[in-house]
């Protein structure tokens, strides 16, 4: 099976978020890792392309992605003081549209910072 | 965290003789700092390495980390504020009592070598971690350490960094302070931002039961929080997106699966000195990117919002 070999790939898994990893990857897991520590390797190999889990789950029963994004919209929508929370495993594209969202649904928005 | 003297891991790398630790335990949780970044590289003004520089370490117990320090200094835990504000008075020479050091777990001695120290090292970093910033004291410890090292530059180059933990949490408070203003905590609810920890922070909201909705991002606070805020957010609908089912995603209404952020997700992370990466994701995901998901909420509760009737103006009244 030909590996695909990512070169700088980047860690984030502490806050030093290495940026020298060279990781070699099959279609499905990172099978190996060169220059990680114990930690980042592990966090590398742990993580998989697989379809582990349903793509979305609304009152524990499996529905589409669609049908989930309606009825979050719903609910922010219909919320007097709606919390966004977390923004820590995400990317900076990924919170700025968090705050943009809390923005528009006029909530709060909070991080691990704030514990 | 606008205004702390501080710079780059790069600058650590390149200048710094003198390494504080306080309160954390890089060998474990950041393994690759000593190696990488502060102790045994060499750099254009350190030539030898690790022979150049000095290492200390504060905490309240012996960890792995100390074997790297030359020196270690254990404090009584919940002391680390006294220890903190005795440093910046014996920088001053300002007379300090004996006894009154005692109860800190270090001696008067011990600091005063510490204080002479950090004023003759060339440039010295203070790095702490969660030890100081989330025991007794909380934020009054980070502000006393970063007044340290903001008034040890009466002497020679001094500066302060947080340790971060993980993910993002850097980038989350550099995003927040660049879109609002402020770096966590943020009513968006009068249309601007009010900024008020105690208030409008999470666990206060949900103890108090403030809000009545949840969306929750790159966290888990269901297995993290006090029970009572867990509660809340079992009574109120929760919204999870998160590459895995976590402790949250089993108490709430809704959850995304989405894709993991470095390892199949693209964009932007912050490293602990507030320098932004790009990540190289090595796999293709079978789910969304929060990114992507976030920003399809987004348009759907767009869609729901009504256009605000259009403002007529009546014409000049007549006076
Ligand atoms: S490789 Fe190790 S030290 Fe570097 S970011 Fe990952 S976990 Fe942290």
């Amino acid at each position: 099976m030909e590996l695909t070999v990512v070169k700088n790939a980047t860690c984030t898994f502490c806050g030093c978020v290495c940026d020298d990893i060279e990781l070699h990857a099959d279609h499905r897991r990172i099978v190996h890792t060169k220059a990680a520590c114990v930690l980042g390797a592990s966090w590398f190999k742990n993580h998989t392309a697989e379809r582990l889990y349903p793509e979305a789950l609304i009152d524990g029963r499996e529905a589409t992605v669609d049908e989930a994004v309606e009825a979050a919209a719903h609910y922010l929508h219909d919320a007097a003081l709606p919390l966004v929370y977390g923004l820590s495993n995400i990317t900076c594209e990924a919170q700025r549209e968090a705050i943009s969202l809390a923005e528009l649904i006029g909530g709060v928005v909070d991080s691990h910072t704030s514990l | 965290m606008g205004g702390k003297v501080s710079c780059t891991l790069g600058e650590v790398k390149n200048r710094a003789d003198f390494i504080v630790y306080w309160g954390g335990n890089p060998a474990e949780c950041h393994p690759r700092h000593f190696t990488k970044y502060t102790l045994t590289q060499k750099g254009k003004f350190i030539p030898n390495g690790r022979k150049d520089r000095t290492m200390v370490l504060v905490d309240i117990r012996e960890t792995p980390s100390a074997k790297a320090a030359d020196i270690f200094l254990q404090v009584r835990p919940s002391k680390d504020f006294e220890v903190i504000t005795t440093l910046r008075a014996l920088i001053k020479g300002q007379p300090v009592a004996r006894d009154m050091v005692a109860e800190t777990g270090l001696t008067l001695d011990q600091l005063q070598d510490l204080a002479e120290r950090m004023k003759r090292a060339r440039f010295g970093v203070l790095f702490f971690g969660m030890g100081l910033s989330m025991t007794r004291g909380k934020h009054m410890n980070s502000a006393a350490i970063l007044t340290l090292a903001a008034e040890l530059n009466a002497f020679t180059k001094f500066v302060a960094m947080p340790m971060r933990g993980h993910g993002n949490v850097t980038g989350g408070d550099v995003i927040m302070r660049w879109t609002t203003g402020y770096p966590f905590g943020v009513n968006l609810a009068r249309g601007y931002p009010r900024f008020n920890p105690g208030e409008f922070s999470t666990v206060d909201l949900l103890i108090r039961g403030d809000c009545d909705a949840a969306l929750i991002v790159g966290a888990d606070p269901g297995a993290t929080m006090p029970q009572p805020a867990i509660d809340h957010l079992a009574r109120i609908p929760t919204i999870v997106l998160d590459p895995k089912l976590t402790h949250t995603s089993r108490l709430a209404r809704v959850h995304i699966t989405t894709a993991v952020t470095g390892i199949s997700a693209p964009g932007t992370v912050y490293r602990m000195d507030e320098i932004p990466l790009p990540l190289r994701p090595a796999l293709k995901s079978p789910y969304p990117t929060d990114e992507e998901v976030l920003r399809r909420i987004h348009m759907a509760v767009a869609a729901r919002s009504r256009p605000a009737p259009p403002v007529v103006w009546p014409g000049p009244v007549a006076v």
